[in-house]
């Protein structure tokens, strides 16, 4: 890699300029971005900015509503997502519902705006035709943005690329200690997913992969985080400087939408490509934005915490979070029962981490290393 | 003689350090309110409760500012509050910790590790703060708190989750002619009910429960956690000194 | 079993009206014998002693539900009348909530659920009724066990999280309908086939847990109950109209607990048709809600259960009314979309395009229309901590209301539950001053 790297904002002006490519910013969690790919479309995820938002527009939102959507709301009308093309907002939760038509009803995002409404629960005949004829819907209103029409070779296509994206992601995380980065650097890698082309990206991946130790290369205490996003980055800094390190990972922006090889959706190439979207929809990890089971969430964290040695648990929600904190009490039991502590630490897409959570990421790790060593 | 450990625990409104022997017995103890020019500050209580002993005794840090302490091994007041409160009490069960801007709840197991703990969101109404700010509009001096609390025939609810309108919650109490007696029960009540909600989810099932900190001076207040809680709260002995009487214990060889 | 039914038939027939009626007597006696009734209100609804009635009896009746009918409970928002010809007794845990909240219960069961582990910044409706489940306590007696829980994400997506935790709790299946939200006017055919379709699933689950058929006839009467309950609910909001409004929109709070618990029964029904008599009787003799009119205001968003009383006297006082409100408001506009000759495809539209489900432009169209119809000279927007979607743009419908209107705007923090998120000083206050500001 030769020179500097550029900024997510000098990377998508290069990416229109050299490829002719249009951009679509998208909000959090959970959307179909091999739709995007196939149109030739560059997706840029928004996972806050993180820090005091910039400008008025957050004073539209009462101080009850989570830093996701203030922040973002405040970047949109401050001009910070200009760059791009157009904004899609998933149906999260309440807030991002509300901030889709805050933003473009009442102003502070005036070029097209899409949103993606996927099902809730578990696949029933009726949520899966649904989501089909969504995938479609959505498919049609980014056509004229993209500047062509998609055809079923290229959702294969796609489809086969973000499989390939998966793996390897999946193989980073899975073998985690054998990758000889530090978390703040191994976050940063796999980050850049939410903005560089989806070739690229992979390429990256391959690059690390290529060079994963045979044998554990990381030592300290293994954490498994569960969570929004490693915002602030401090976060992961906090957790190295005591000698903690994050073996497991379920953080929305990073772990949970990791689809593993096996999984429904990355069936045979026989199948029409807009089914297996529609199975690979599903086939991501629990998340309480999508599934209705927090028992089936519980129980994905306790296998991956058990796969990965992960001797703590600690539970990084956004204040205001819903759909995060109500599975909270769900979680800690299944943890207790286990014996393994559970730490839950409440953040608020602050800029630096405040003395009060950096003390409690500390004494979590001296909690779990002194069970660890008695 | 010469201490087998020191430890400060520098807090956000006091200092404290505390010498012990091998045996975890406390040697010399030193209070002051904190000064911001930490380091200078620590040096010299670690000089006058070692009773001149040199670098090689070592030196234990928590609070706030423990990483200010160069010369010490920095461990959170967690832990050491958990270590100190089992020295002191010899017992597992869970600690109340109410400082002047934190509280904490720990779940101290049966070697004195923890085993779970909780701690104030960013916000002073479940902390000494709270009191301090309202007793002190209402000239209320802290050693005659826990008489007039414990005087009063009935408290006074004061309802304001806020520290700031609590405090005008107060004075129109006031205005209207209600009893300070009762209003500085109702103080405590409040504050009893937000640590005890804090303590609830940490404490389900726990044997004991002891209170530690600069609040736990405040009789009123233990009584008033034990009504929250309806549950017995012992005040751990020294309550000031057990974050660095823990600190002390986890450098002691 | 078959005693269980008679019970459970008994209470609602016999012994509960009985016991309404005793109850009915002592405040009568209890009245007579206290102070003469004087105040800023006008003369209280005769109607009031037939609600209590209704809902005490179907409370009551609750007590022995489990074991005797399949119980099912169910969200505000949800299509009721598909359960209804196949016998369930429903319960609606927001209206149980809303009693808790007015009770002033709610911060010892949320102390409860928060102990478990749910933090203090969710829903308070949610925390009130996980707490009384964990708690086993309940100012109504007893609610029944359930044997379903029927949730619909149309008026938010908390619900779904709440229902979910319950189910877990419970150890009972859940039935989702997932309503997706409406941008834009209308819902795309594709999304309104989906509630289509899951209504279709959730009749086969419903039959399986009652062991019973649905009867297309029955279905069909269910709705046209429905449609006609939420019309006459209609026609009682709409007599709000007149100078000076007959009754307050705080006792519309409390009167519109038979159209969202209730729904889809003849007794919901000639409640309504009572009270809109009545209420009819007293705009003819020119009977206002407040003895003394002068300004005519929109509320917005939930009530705030627990100071309902004093912040209707409070406004009352100085000749304030509400005469209108979005979330009354909400259980009329259903029915027009409702037809029983297609209940299933109907429900599919009628409970997709309601107020919370739809974009902020709809909202803004529905609270202009109502202080338009309803002369409204001001309008108080409830911020409430606990309801993010009805709260999220509330900073711009009052910048736009006011602008468009010319009315004065307030916009109000508070919980619809939780007395802890009310700085009462402070929040009467700014009432005062709002109120004080007009001519």
């Amino acid at each position: 890699m030769t020179g500097p790297r550029p900024t997510r904002k000098e990377y998508v002006a290069r990416q229109r300029a050299l490829h002719g490519r249009p951009s679509v910013a998208v909000l959090p969690v959970h959307y179909p971005k091999e739709l995007l790919t196939a149109l030739g479309v560059l997706a840029v995820e928004l996972w806050g900015p993180p820090g005091p938002p910039r400008g008025d527009a957050a004073g539209r939102l009462q101080p009850y509503v989570c830093a996701l959507a203030r922040n973002a709301l405040a970047f949109l009308a401050s001009g910070g997502a200009d760059a791009v093309d157009g904004v899609l907002f998933p149906h999260t939760c309440d807030s991002i519902q509300g901030l889709a038509t805050l933003a473009a009803d009442f102003g502070g995002w005036s070029r097209p705006a899409f949103t993606f409404l996927h099902p809730r629960g578990p696949p029933r005949p009726s949520a899966r035709a649904f989501l089909r004829a969504e995938l479609r819907s959505l498919a049609a209103a980014l056509e004229p943005l993209a500047g062509r029409s998609l055809t079923p070779a290229k959702l294969a296509w796609a489809l086969e690329l973000h499989a390939e994206i998966h793996a390897a992601r999946a193989a980073l995380l899975d073998q985690r200690p054998r990758v000889a980065l530090s978390d703040p650097e191994l976050y940063a890698l796999l980050r850049r997913g939410e903005w560089l082309w989806p070739e690229e990206h992979l390429a990256e991946l391959r690059a690390a992969r290529a060079v994963m130790a045979d044998r554990p290369a990381v030592q300290g205490v293994p954490i498994l985080v569960s969570g929004y996003v490693p915002e602030p980055p401090a976060i992961l800094e906090a957790l190295g400087a005591v000698g903690a390190y994050v073996a497991a990972d379920d953080y929305a922006a990073v772990g949970r939408r990791v689809v593993r090889p096996g999984a429904p959706g990355s069936a045979g190439p026989e199948e029409d490509p807009w089914d297996r979207l529609v199975a690979r929809c599903w086939a991501a990890p629990p998340c309480p934005t999508r599934s209705a089971d927090p028992g089936a969430r519980a129980a994905h964290l306790v296998a991956l915490a058990e796969r990965s040695g992960a001797r703590g648990v600690l539970l990084h929600v956004v204040k205001f979070c819903e759909p995060e904190l109500f599975d909270v009490p769900a979680i800690r039991q299944a943890f207790a029962a286990r014996g393994t502590p559970v730490l839950v630490l409440e953040g608020e897409l602050e800029a630096e981490l405040s003395a009060q959570a950096v003390t409690r990421i500390e004494a979590f790790v001296e909690l779990v290393s002194a069970r660890e060593a008695a | 003689m010469t201490p087998a450990a020191i430890g400060v625990d520098v807090g956000s409104t006091t200092c404290k350090a505390v010498a012990i022997d091998a045996d975890g017995r406390i040697l010399a103890r030193a209070v002051e309110p904190l000064d911001p020019r930490i380091e200078p500050q620590v040096e010299r209580l670690v000089a006058a409760v070692g009773g001149g002993a040199g670098p090689e005794v070592p030196l234990g840090a928590t609070g706030y500012g423990r990483k200010r302490v160069k010369a010490g091994r920095a461990v959170t007041e967690i832990t050491c509050h958990a270590r100190g409160a089992y020295a002191r009490t010899g017992r597992p069960g869970v600690l109340v910790d109410m400082g002047g801007q934190d509280t904490k709840v720990i779940r101290v197991g049966a070697a004195g590790e923890v085993l779970d703990f909780a701690m104030n969101d960013k916000c002073a109404a479940g902390t000494g703060r709270f009191l301090e700010v309202i007793l002190g509009r209402l000239r209320v001096p802290f050693d005659e708190v826990g008489a007039l609390a414990g005087g009063a025939a009935k408290a006074v609810t004061v309802s304001s989750t806020c520290t700031v309108f609590a405090e005008s919650e107060v004075i129109s109490l006031v205005a209207g002619g209600a009893p300070p007696d009762g209003i500085v029960k109702g103080l405590h009540q409040a504050l009893a009910s937000r640590v005890a909600a804090l303590a609830r989810a940490v404490a389900s099932g726990a044997p004991e429960m002891f209170l530690s900190g600069g609040v736990a001076l405040n009789a009123a207040m233990g009584a008033a956690l034990r009504d929250a809680l309806a549950r017995p709260v012992r005040v751990v002995p020294e309550p000031q000194l057990v974050g660095a009487l823990g600190a002390a214990l986890c450098v002691l060889r | 079993m078959i005693l269980r039914r008679v019970q459970y038939e008994a209470a609602r027939r016999v012994v509960g009206p009985v016991l309404a009626s005793l109850d009915a007597w002592q405040r009568r006696l209890r009245r007579r014998r206290g102070r003469p009734r004087a105040g800023p209100f006008g003369p209280p609804l005769q109607s009031t002693r037939k609600l209590k009635e209704l809902m005490a009896v179907h409370y009551y009746q609750g007590r022995f539900a489990d074991g005797a009918v399949p119980v099912a409970w169910v969200t505000s928002g949800f299509p009721v009348e598909v359960l209804r010809p196949l016998g369930f007794h429903a319960v609606y845990p927001e209206n149980h909530a809303a009693i808790c909240g007015v009770q002033r219960l709610v911060p010892a069961l949320s102390d409860a659920a928060e102990a478990e582990g749910f933090s203090r910044d969710l829903c308070s409706y949610a925390r009130t009724d996980l707490g009384s489940v964990i708690a086993g306590r309940t100012p109504v007696g007893r609610l029944p066990r359930p044997d379903l829980l029927a949730c619909c994400t149309n008026i938010c997506q908390t619900v779904l999280y709440w229902y979910r935790a319950l189910a877990e709790r419970l150890g009972v299946p859940l039935v989702l309908v997932d309503t997706p939200y409406v941008y834009g006017r209308e819902a795309k055919p594709h999304l309104l086939r989906y509630v289509r379709d899951q209504l279709e699933e959730l009749v086969r689950v419903a039959e399986r847990v009652s062991g019973r058929r649905t009867e297309p006839e029955a279905l069909a009467e269910a709705a046209r109950l429905a449609k006609v309950g939420t019309d006459l609910w209609g026609e009682c909001l709409a007599l709000g109209r007149h100078r000076p409004a007959p009754w307050t929109a705080i006792d519309g709070f409390f009167h519109m607990a038979p159209i969202v618990s209730l729904r889809g029964s003849e007794a919901c029904n000639a409640y309504y048709r009572l009270l809109r008599d009545e209420l009819a009787d007293r705009v003819r003799r020119g009977v206002g809600g407040i003895r003394d009119e002068r300004h005519r205001l929109l509320w917005d968003n939930l009530p705030i259960w627990f100071a309902v009383r004093e912040l209707s006297t409070l406004f009352a006082e100085r000749g304030f009314n509400f005469v209108c409100t979005s979330y009354t408001n909400a259980w009329a506009e259903a029915g027009s979309r409702i037809d029983p000759a297609d209940p299933l495809g109907s429900a599919a539209s009628a409970y997709t395009h309601v107020i919370l489900n739809q974009d902020l432009p709809n909202r803004l169209g529905i609270l202009r229309r109502l202080a338009r119809d309803y002369a409204a000279d001001g309008a108080v927007l409830h911020s409430d901590r606990s309801c993010k979607p009805y709260s999220i743009g509330q900073v711009d419908l009052k910048e736009r209301l006011a602008a468009e209107l010319g009315i004065r705007v307030l916009l109000l923090e508070a919980d619809h539950s939780d007395p802890r998120a009310w700085a009462a000083e402070q929040g009467e206050n700014r009432l005062t001053a709002f109120m004080e500001g007009f001519a």
